[in-house]
């Protein structure tokens, strides 16, 4: 016990000297604890620390390993909702076939047209600056159950408006194929330039 | 006073000579050789104005209407065209008069930017052109890039393309820049089709595969004005 250095328990400029010597002689008479006492109390505080509440002493929420994962988690997921939404097509890709498909070729008589239509109709017309725009003059021909039509006619060269009348009444276009504005009638119009400009 | 109603007088005033002018000018048959393939050929056939398929009221003021444009010098096919198309489309009488005389400006502007001795066909394509948002200017260009009678793919490459959502300016540079090569026209119809597959993914999707087109097309030359592109690597914004 003689060469423990007992801590200064009260100031040195302290008025009561006889109880400052109390004092220190008392806390010199102290056994010291057990060796085992200091590392038990070690791990108690430890395993205090470890077991924290979610909140911090001060209000702000500490940060827990897991957030980042399940962050990670929701975010993979996310994106592969959307591109599972993508592949089925909506909305559509750029590679994928239009509903309603047409092409234009030229051929030894002049231009063929030809149109899918995903629906059922029971006619279908060409129309265009060719015929005065009469849903009479060129008639397509059903080209089998497949929704296809097809018309033939002679044009000359230069820049033609066309459009498809189904059942009549509805205007229907090719929507990759070159169009103009809408004049003020309603669906814009297709544009096929035969023979070329240069 | 409605707009029908002043046309019918100024009709009244006029008489049947203005409607006799009109039809001479749709119908006049050259030599029989002309007359032999018109009628082999569709298309040869220049529109004749068929009173019959409208109103009265509204073939006296497309008479008016084609007549002033006759006085004018302008072309009154692509007038009797636009007009057959708002019958057989069962348009009301008035909206086709306003139409034909809106398409009549455009093509004496169109004629302005073209120049003279330009194509009829040519004629009505720049003022459908005018009609989608293209500027004079933009046709202009064009003109500088093909003669007369030559640039009818330009004019409907760019009318189609800033339809689909292409900035005017980007389209008249893409356009151009092509048109300027010789033997061009398949390349403008790839750059119209090319555009057309992607605008349905949106015009941000379009232009960047104009962009895209433009630099595979004509060896790295890119126009001033060519959009910004996806196909670079993200750029982490720093943290502050």
């Amino acid at each position: 016990m003689a060469d423990r250095d007992p801590l200064p328990l009260v100031p040195a400029e302290a008025d009561d000297p006889a109880l400052v010597a109390r004092l220190t002689a008392l806390y010199a008479a102290t056994p010291l604890p057990p060796e085992g006492q200091a590392e038990q109390c070690a791990r108690a505080v430890l395993a205090r620390a470890m077991h924290q509440p979610v909140r911090a002493a001060d209000g702000v929420p500490r940060i827990r390993w897991w957030w980042g994962a399940a962050a990670a988690a929701i975010l993979v997921l996310g994106v592969r909702i959307t591109t599972t939404r993508d592949r089925t097509g909506v909305p559509a890709p750029a590679t994928a076939t239009p509903e309603l498909a047409g092409t234009v070729t030229p051929t030894r008589a002049g231009l063929r047209f030809e149109i899918q239509l995903p629906d059922a109709a029971q006619q279908v017309a060409l129309v265009g600056d060719f015929n005065g725009w009469s849903a009479s003059a060129t008639p397509m021909v059903r080209r089998g159950p497949q929704g296809g039509w097809a018309a033939e006619i002679p044009l000359t060269p230069g820049r033609h408006e066309y459009a498809f009348v189904v059942d009549g009444r509805r205007w229907v276009i090719d929507p990759l194929a070159p169009q103009v504005p809408d004049a003020g009638f309603g669906p814009s119009n297709a544009v096929v330039v035969e023979g070329g400009s240069e | 006073m409605p707009a029908p109603a002043v046309l019918w007088l100024v009709a009244g005033l006029l008489g049947a000579p203005m409607a006799s002018a009109v039809h001479d000018t749709t119908t006049a048959a050259p030599d029989a050789v002309r007359d032999a393939v018109r009628d082999s050929v569709p298309g040869q056939q220049p529109p004749v104005f068929d009173a019959s398929r409208f109103d009265s009221l509204t073939a006296v003021g497309l008479r008016v209407l084609l007549d002033s444009a006759t006085a004018e010098g302008i072309p009154t096919g692509p007038l009797i065209n636009r007009a057959l198309e708002g019958a057989a489309r069962r348009v009301p009488g008035a909206r086709i008069l306003q139409v034909v005389r809106a398409h009549a400006v455009a093509l004496v502007q169109a004629r302005e930017a073209l120049g003279p001795g330009t194509p009829v066909m040519e004629l009505d394509a720049g003022a459908t052109a005018l009609r989608a948002g293209v500027d004079s200017r933009s046709l202009v260009a064009i003109r500088g890039t093909r003669a007369a009678g030559a640039a009818m793919i330009p004019i409907v490459v760019l009318t189609d393309i800033v339809q689909r959502g292409i900035p005017a300016v980007t389209a008249r540079d893409a356009v151009t820049t092509i048109a300027r090569q010789p033997a061009s026209d398949d390349l403008l119809k790839g750059l119209q089709l090319t555009v057309a597959r992607n605008a349905v993914r949106g015009p941000g999707m379009a232009a960047d595969a104009l962009a895209r087109y433009l630099r595979g097309t004509v060896n790295g030359v890119l126009p001033s004005s060519a959009p910004a592109t996806t196909d670079r690597k993200p750029i982490r914004p720093p943290v502050p």
